[in-house]
C-alpha cells in the first residue's frame, strides 16, 4: 500500500460518510437502519484499513509525518462521533466529525507525503506509538469539546439553557484532557530516555504545555458553576485555537527556530 | 472588592503584583535566579513543607481559606500561562536577544525572577489546597490527591532539583579512553571513571535514487513522488524513466569509468543503473554514487535537464561498544544506544552523536552524561498524575445536572 492508492480509500469513504449522514437524518425504520449503520461504519474502517496497509509497508509505524497523522485523526475523530452519536443521539456531532474527517483526506489528497521508510533513530522508541496515539485521542476530543461549546453559545443566543451542552462538554473535556495529559507524560519519559532529561522547555514543548494549561484553566473555572457560562463556553471554543497553534503554527513561530520535534512534511 | 470571600479580580491583581514584582527584583538585580544545590534545597523544601502544614493548621485568616479558593487556582495558572506563552513567542536563550529581553529576563524566562515567584505563588495555592480538600483523607479525594499532589511533586522536585543536575558532555575516540566531561559552558570536570570506546558503529538504510536539475544541482522531489531504495536488482519508476540497478556496492571506489567493491575507509555506495526513457526508448547505463567525506558524488546524466543521482543513505541505527573503568584493572563492558542508555553509578551515559561529516566512517562517539539524583522524586509525581488522569477518563464529569438549575 502507498499514497498512489490513497484517493480510492479517501473518496470512497467520503461517499459512504455521505451517503450515511444522509440516512442518519431522517427518520429510519426496519433493514434501513442496519443500511445507515453498516455505511457510516464502514467509512470509517476503509482509512483505517488504509493506514494499517500503509504501515506494513513501510514497515514503520505511520506516525511520523503529518500526512500520516492526518490519517490517524480521520479514523479517531470519526469514531468518535460515531461513538457520541449511538451513545446521546447527536447528529450534529456525526456530521462534524465526519466532515473533519473528509477535509482531512481531501488536504491529504491535494498535498501528500513523499514516500519515505526512513525513521531516524530518536523516533525508534517503544514510547513513539503511545505518545503520538494519546495526543491524537485527546485532539480529537477536543476538537469535538470546542464544537459542543459552539452549540452552547448558539443555545444561549437562542435564549436556550445550555445546561446539557455544558454537562456533555465538561465531560469531553476532562476526557480529551487526560488523554493530553497521558500524551505530554509519555513525551517527558521518552525524552528522559532519548534526549537525557524530560522536559527541555523546547518550544513544542513548551505550546503542548500551553494548550495544557488552557484546558487546566477550563477546567478549574468551571468548578465555581455559579460563574458566567458565557466565558466558559467562548472559553472553550477558542481553546481548540490554541491547540491548533500548537500543532501546526508552531513552524512559523520565531521562537520554533531551534525545535527538534518540529514535524517534517 | 477587597471584601472576604475574594474573587477573580482580587485573585488577578495578587497574582500580576507578584509577578511584577518579580519583573521589578529582575531589574534591580540585574541577573536571573541560581537555585541553591544539595544540601540547601533539601532544607528549603523542609522548610516549605512545615510552612504549609502549620499555617493550614494554625493560621484560620479569610486570606488563608482563599489562597485554597478556585478564584486564587484560575488566577495563579493564568498569570503562569501568561509567562509560559511569552516563552512560546519569545526564542528562549537566544544570544542575539536584544538589551531589553536580556534586562527583564524575558529571554530566559524559567531563570527569571518573574517566573520563579510567580510559581511560588501558584505552590503555596495548590499546597493549601491540596491539604484543604484532602484532610482529612476520605476515599473520595484519591483522583483529586494523586492529581494535584502529583502536580505539586514534579514542579518542586523539578525546580529545586535543576540546580543538582548534571549533563555533560564527552567526545572519544575509538580505542581511547577519557576521563574528562564537559558541561554547556565548556569547563572540564573529571569523573569518578573513564570510558574507552571500543567500537563505534552506524547501521544505515539503503540509498535511494532522485533526479537533480542540471541547472541547480537541487533535487527534483515532487511531493508524493515515491524514494526509491537502491538495492541489487531493484528496479524503479521515476518521471517517465524506468530504472534497473545492475550493480549495487555499498562500500566502492572509483577505478576510471567504473566503481569496484572496496573497504577502504571513506568509500562511498555506488551503483550501476540501467534508465530507459520509456515514450523515446532512449536508453542510459552508468554509475552513480552518493560521495562520502572523502569522496566526491557522481550523477548519470539522462538529458539536458536531468541527472540521476543517489541519496546519501541515512542512519538507521548508531551505538557505542563502551569498557568503563573504575580502576586499571577493574572494568565493565556496556553497549549505548540511541534511546537505550547506560546506568553506571548514579549517572546515565547517552549515545548523543558522531562525526557526521563523516557519517558510517566517523570513529568519533559522542556521549552525554547526566546525574539527576532527584529524578525518582519527580517519577513520582509523574505517575501520581498518570493514575489520577485514568480516574478522570473513568468517572468523567460529576453527575448531570437536574432538570431545572
Ligand atoms: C494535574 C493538574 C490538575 C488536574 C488534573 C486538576 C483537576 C481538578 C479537578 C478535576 C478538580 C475538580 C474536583 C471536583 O470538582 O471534585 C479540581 C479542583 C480544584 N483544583 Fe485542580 N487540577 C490540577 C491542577 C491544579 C492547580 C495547578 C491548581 C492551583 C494552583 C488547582 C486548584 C484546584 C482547586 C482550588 C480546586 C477546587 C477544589 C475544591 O474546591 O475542593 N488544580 N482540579
Amino acid at each position: 500500500m502507498t499514497w498512489l492508492e490513497f484517493p480510492y480509500f479517501a473518496f470512497s469513504a467520503i461517499f459512504l460518510w455521505f451517503t450515511g449522514v444522509l440516512l442518519a437524518l431522517v427518520r429510519l425504520r426496519g433493514g434501513a437502519v442496519i443500511l445507515r449503520d453498516v455505511l457510516l461504519i464502514s467509512g470509517t474502517l476503509l482509512p483505517l484499513a488504509f493506514v494499517l496497509l500503509l504501515w506494513d509497508s513501510l514497515e514503520r509505524p505511520p506516525f511520523r509525518t503529518l500526512a500520516e497523522t492526518r490519517v490517524w485523526y480521520t479514523v479517531f475523530i470519526t469514531v468518535i462521533g460515531l461513538v457520541i452519536y449511538y451513545r446521546w443521539r447527536l447528529v450534529w456531532m456525526l456530521i462534524y466529525t465526519m466532515v473533519m474527517g473528509a477535509v482531512f483526506l481531501i488536504i491529504n489528497y491535494v498535498n501528500p507525503d513523499t514516500f519515505d521508510k526512513t525513521l531516524m533513530p530518536a523516533l525508534q522508541s517503544p514510547w513513539f506509538i503511545p505518545h503520538v496515539i494519546v495526543y491524537i485521542i485527546g485532539y480529537a476530543f477536543l476538537a469535538a469539546s470546542s464544537l459542543i461549546g459552539i452549540k452552547g453559545l448558539y443555545q444561549l443566543y437562542r435564549g436556550k439553557s445550555p445546561d446539557h451542552t455544558l454537562w456533555l462538554a465538561d465531560n469531553v473535556v476532562y476526557i480529551g484532557f487526560a488523554f493530553l495529559t497521558f500524551g505530554l507524560l509519555f513525551g517527558a519519559l521518552w525524552a528522559k530516555e532519548a534526549w537525557g532529561h524530560y522536559w527541555s522547555w523546547d518550544p513544542k514543548e513548551t505550546w503542548a504545555f500551553i494548550t495544557w494549561l488552557v484546558y487546566l484553566l477550563y477546567i478549574h473555572f468551571r468548578i465555581n458553576k455559579k460563574s458566567a457560562i458565557r466565558t466558559a463556553l467562548w472559553v472553550l471554543a477558542l481553546a481548540f485555537a490554541v491547540l491548533l497553534i500548537c500543532w501546526f503554527g508552531i513552524n512559523y513561530l520565531p521562537s520554533a527556530r531551534s525545535s527538534v520535534h518540529v514535524y517534517s512534511t | 472588592m477587597w471584601k472576604y470571600p475574594w474573587g477573580y479580580r482580587e485573585g488577578f491583581i495578587i497574582t500580576l503584583s507578584v509577578m511584577v514584582a518579580g519583573f521589578a527584583m529582575q531589574l534591580v538585580k540585574g541577573s536571573g535566579v541560581h537555585l541553591p544545590g544539595w544540601p540547601v534545597n533539601g532544607i528549603i523544601l523542609v522548610v516549605f513543607i512545615l510552612y504549609l502544614i502549620l499555617v493550614h493548621r494554625y493560621v484560620k485568616h479569610p486570606l488563608i481559606r482563599w489562597l485554597s479558593s478556585s478564584g486564587a487556582a484560575i488566577a495563579s495558572i493564568s498569570v503562569f500561562t501568561l509567562l509560559v506563552l511569552l516563552m512560546g513567542f519569545i526564542p528562549q536563550k537566544d544570544p542575539q536577544a536584544n538589551d531589553f529581553l536580556k534586562m527583564t529576563g524575558l529571554d530566559h524566562i524559567t531563570r527569571s525572577w518573574a517566573y520563579l515567584l510567580t510559581s511560588l505563588f501558584l505552590l503555596i495555592v495548590l499546597g493549601f489546597t491540596i491539604m484543604r480538600r484532602t484532610l482529612p483523607f476520605s476515599i473520595k479525594n484519591t483522583a483529586f490527591f494523586l492529581n494535584h499532589a502529583g502536580l505539586w511533586i514534579v514542579i518542586v522536585a523539578a525546580s529545586l532539583g535543576s540546580a543538582d543536575l548534571w549533563r555533560l558532555s564527552m567526545s572519544v575516540n575509538e580505542g581511547q579512553v577519557s576521563f574528562t566531561a564537559y558541561d554547556a559552558q565548556n569547563n572540564g570536570y573529571r569523573l569518578p571513571f573513564a570510558i574507552k570506546l571500543m567500537d563505534f558503529k552506524i547501521d544505515e538504510y539503503p540509498p535511494r535514487l532522485g533526479l537533480m536539475n542540471n541547472a541547480d544541482g537541487s533535487l527534483k522531489i515532487k511531493k508524493g513522488d515515491k524514494l526509491f531504495e537502491v538495492v541489487e536488482g531493484s528496479e524503479a519508476q521515476l518521471d517517465g524513466w524506468k530504472m534497473v540497478v545492475v550493480h549495487y556496492y555499498e562500500n566502492a571506489r572509483k577505478n576510471l569509468n567504473r566503481y569496484e567493491p572496496t573497504s577502504m575507509e571513506g568509500a562511498a555506495p555506488a551503483a550501476l543503473v540501467l534508465a530507459v526513457e520509456r515514450s523515446q526508448r532512449d536508453t542510459v547505463l552508468g554509475w552513480i554514487s552518493s560521495g562520502s567525506h572523502k569522496v566526491s558524488p557522481s550523477f548519470l546524466p539522462l538529458n539536458h535537464e536531468v541527472s540521476l543521482a543517489m541519496i546519501s543513505p541515512a542512519p538507521r541505527k548508531y551505538s557505542s561498544s563502551i569498557r568503563i573503568y573504575e580502576s586499571m584493572n577493574e572494568y565493565e563492558d556496556f553497549t549505548v544506544e540511541v534511546n537505550d542508555p547506560v546506568k553506571y553509578r548514579g549517572w546515565k551515559i547517552y549515545q548523543a552523536g558522531y562525526n557526521e561529516k563523516k557519517g558510517k566512517w566517523s570513529r568519533l562517539s559522542v556521549f552525554e552524561l547526566v546525574r539527576d539524583p532527584w529524578l525518582p522524586v519527580v517519577y513520582t509525581g509523574i505517575f501520581m498524575i498518570l493514575i489520577g488522569s485514568l480516574y478522570l477518563v473513568w468517572m468523567g464529569r460529576s453527575a448531570k445536572p437536574t432538570a431545572k438549575q
